[in-house]
């Protein structure tokens, strides 16, 4: 059975949540629970690091879709960073890009959410 | 030739040269064009300058300088680069625009697209070197523009079947994955990550037709408006996906709701749930390939979500038949597993029970050296309800037996126990009577149970004196009994519905009537041939139908 775990780390007041293994249909689950216990605490600024993550399919990608509306009516939001070049192809294949900020690096996201919150300053 | 122009000859060819060497070092199709456009403009000193290639057939505005996005976004649609100078869209647009020339570019093969360039800077018109110049690069770009439109439909068919084969990895994952859940609500969660991740929609509802009313699994749309909806279509009627335009034409209250496709899931082409999908986040319309992809997923969704159906009414029937099995078992026990010898008397019976386990019970229950007691009864309901009550009422019966009570009286307590005892309107059709075995008599009472026959010299009498039948009400009128002295060669016949009610094929009941004219026509055998005549009787008239109730007969012979 293919494996996939997930951890998160607080970076100040961004939730850094890291994927590894093989996010599909069979364990799309976990990552939906990782998002919905951010969600009941009340964390809405993720960043998800996609480093170790070898292989995503659509379910997977679905997990995404299903959790960004919340995020952002909170003022938050889902960002993307350190994909491997499999992973990006497949996101944007199905034109990811276009909705979700994705990064080179996980500073990079986080550094986004601290500029917008100095830019409302 | 002045050295002026050798020298203007040389140059010229120098920046040809050049030219050539960066255009075919390149693939890129934005880059190439850029530099022709580039070129061009600075070799005439023109200020607005634009190329148009034949994609598909129509010629599109591809790289521009110096026109409004207005007039590049109202380019003429042009579909053969032929008849390109009579058409007057074409002419209104080079004479709106001040356009100086206009070159075809073309391979050996074909024309690849046009050039239009605007007056020069100094309001000169293009000399005979000119145009010689501008064709000369428009050559030398071809080939390169050629292939760098090739490679552009090379990746844009490679990323087509990249997305296909994406999908069909999609299919083949969920397929596998579908097989093993085995709870629905996780089933039609993954159905619906697979779609809103395939396809970037974040508002869905997947509806299933398995029972009498339609149940919403999943929903991100508004689930009491769409509760509402639900009762206001048929939804279940709907076999082919329903896109957009038809959405808002059919129903114009789920769009509003925001959904802008509506698929069947389907089995052996009947539609058992659908799903609804709101638009896509990329504002992208659902093509026909997108709405046959959610297609084929919701059927393999729905296969599973069937199968778990199918599987749980399978675990429920076997717990009903293990129900009946055991309700077989009591009942079977409850009845005498013999029956006693009596000096006077010759007793045979006859138990039946059917599919379904119906509430059938008789007993013989001996008081003491002289008297005993005959019982039938039949409790309404089937299965382990009816048997237990009729555990019940043997009970009762056994106790008040042993006690030595008046019938009367023991009828009306017995009524009263089994009154407190049963509820949702169970109840006991009950006749009962105690034989003496020294000077034949009987006396009974009947609490609304079909009359027994006493048949005498081949005449009927019904013994129908008692009282209500038991369990409905508290006895508050005490119970009629009767006695009858009885002869030799008299015959007593008890019975249940299921005698009477016996259906054959055509729906016919075996009636009351035809039980009394075989009681009289057999009363002169004995009691245990007058039951097994009866039985093949009433078994031949049923043949080929299927026995609904318990069938059940005690027959009493007087020696």
């Amino acid at each position: 059975m293919a494996e996939f775990s997930t951890s998160t780390k607080d970076v100040g007041e961004v939730s850094v949540i890291y994927l590894q293994g093989y996010l599909d249909a069979h364990t799309a689950p976990a990552l939906e629970n990782t998002f919905s216990n951010l969600v009941e605490k009340g964390k809405y600024q993720t960043v998800v690091n996609f480093k170790e993550l070898a292989y995503i399919s659509s379910a997977g990608l679905g997990v995404f879709m299903a959790f960004i509306e919340k995020m952002r009516e909170n003022n938050g939001d889902i960002k993307l960073s350190s994909m491997n070049d499999k992973v990006f192809n497949i996101f944007d294949l199905l034109g990811f890009p276009l909705l979700y900020e994705i990064y080179k690096t996980e500073d990079e996201a986080i550094n986004k959410y601290i500029e917008s919150k100095n830019l409302e300053k | 030739m002045s050295d002026l122009d050798n020298i203007k000859a040389k140059r010229n060819l120098t920046a040809l040269v050049e030219f050539s060497r960066i255009i075919n070092s390149s693939l890129d199709l934005e880059f190439i064009l850029n530099n022709v456009l580039l070129t061009c403009m600075g070799k005439f000193f023109v200020t607005k300058g634009l190329i148009a290639l034949k994609i598909n057939g129509i010629i599109i505005p591809k790289s521009s300088k110096g026109f409004t996005n207005d007039i590049i976004n109202n380019f003429p649609q042009i579909e053969s680069s032929e008849k390109l100078f009579e058409d007057n869209s074409f002419k209104n647009f080079l004479a709106s625009n001040n356009i100086a020339v206009v070159d075809k570019i073309s391979s050996p093969q074909e024309c690849l697209g046009i050039v239009c360039l605007g007056e020069k800077l100094n309001k000169t018109s293009f000399t005979e070197d000119d145009t010689e110049f501008l064709r000369t690069i428009l050559n030398i770009s071809a080939s390169a523009i050629q292939n760098s439109i090739m490679l552009d439909e090379l990746k844009r068919v490679n990323r087509a079947l990249d997305r296909r084969v994406h999908r069909l990895n999609s299919l083949f994952e969920l397929s596998k994955e579908f097989g093993m859940f085995s709870e629905s609500a996780k089933v039609a969660r993954l159905l619906v990550y697979s779609v809103i991740g395939q396809f970037l929609v974040s508002k869905f509802a997947v509806i299933l037709f398995n029972g009498e009313h339609p149940n919403i699994l999943e929903s991100k749309f508004d689930v009491s408006e769409l509760k509402n909806l639900i009762g206001k279509y048929n939804f279940n009627e709907i076999e082919n996906s329903v896109p957009k335009n038809e959405v808002e034409e059919k129903f114009p209250l789920l769009q509003k709701l925001g959904v802008e496709l509506i698929v069947p899931m389907q089995m052996q082409s009947e539609t058992k749930g659908l799903i609804l999908l709101g638009k896509r986040v990329n504002n992208h319309n659902y093509t026909e390939t997108d709405i046959e992809f959610i297609y084929s997923v919701g059927c393999l969704a729905i296969i599973s979500l069937e199968n778990q159906r199918l599987f749980k009414e399978a675990l429920d029937k076997q717990k009903l038949e293990e129900e009946l099995e055991i309700a077989r078992g009591i009942q079977k026990n409850l009845l005498p597993r013999e029956i006693p010898k009596y000096s006077n008397y010759e007793i045979a019976a006859l138990n039946i029970s059917s599919q379904h386990v119906g509430g059938d019970y008789y007993d013989i229950i001996s008081l003491d050296e002289k008297n005993f007691c005959i019982a039938i009864g039949d409790v309404s309901g089937k299965g382990v309800p009816a048997a237990l009550l009729m555990a019940n009422i043997q009970a009762f019966l056994r106790i008040i037996c042993k006690h030595g009570m008046d019938l009367s009286e023991a009828t009306g307590i017995i009524n009263d126990l089994i009154t407190s005892n049963t509820s949702d309107g169970k109840f006991i059709t009950f006749f009962w009577g105690m034989l003496n075995d020294e000077s034949p008599t009987l006396q009974y009472v009947n609490a609304g149970h079909n009359p027994p026959l006493l048949i005498r010299n081949k005449k009927i009498q019904k013994l129908e004196l008692g009282g209500i039948i038991l369990g409905v009400m508290k006895t508050f009128m005490p119970y009629v009994t009767e006695t009858i002295g009885l002869e030799k060669d008299d015959i007593i016949i008890l019975f249940t519905d299921g005698v009477t009610e016996a259906k054959n094929i055509n729906d016919e009941e075996f009636s009351d009537e035809r039980l009394e004219r075989l009681s009289v026509k057999y009363s002169k055998l004995s009691a245990e041939e007058i039951l097994s005549n009866i039985k093949n009787e009433v078994q031949s008239f049923t043949k080929g139908a299927l026995q609904s109730d318990d069938i059940t007969m005690l027959i009493i012979k007087v020696l």
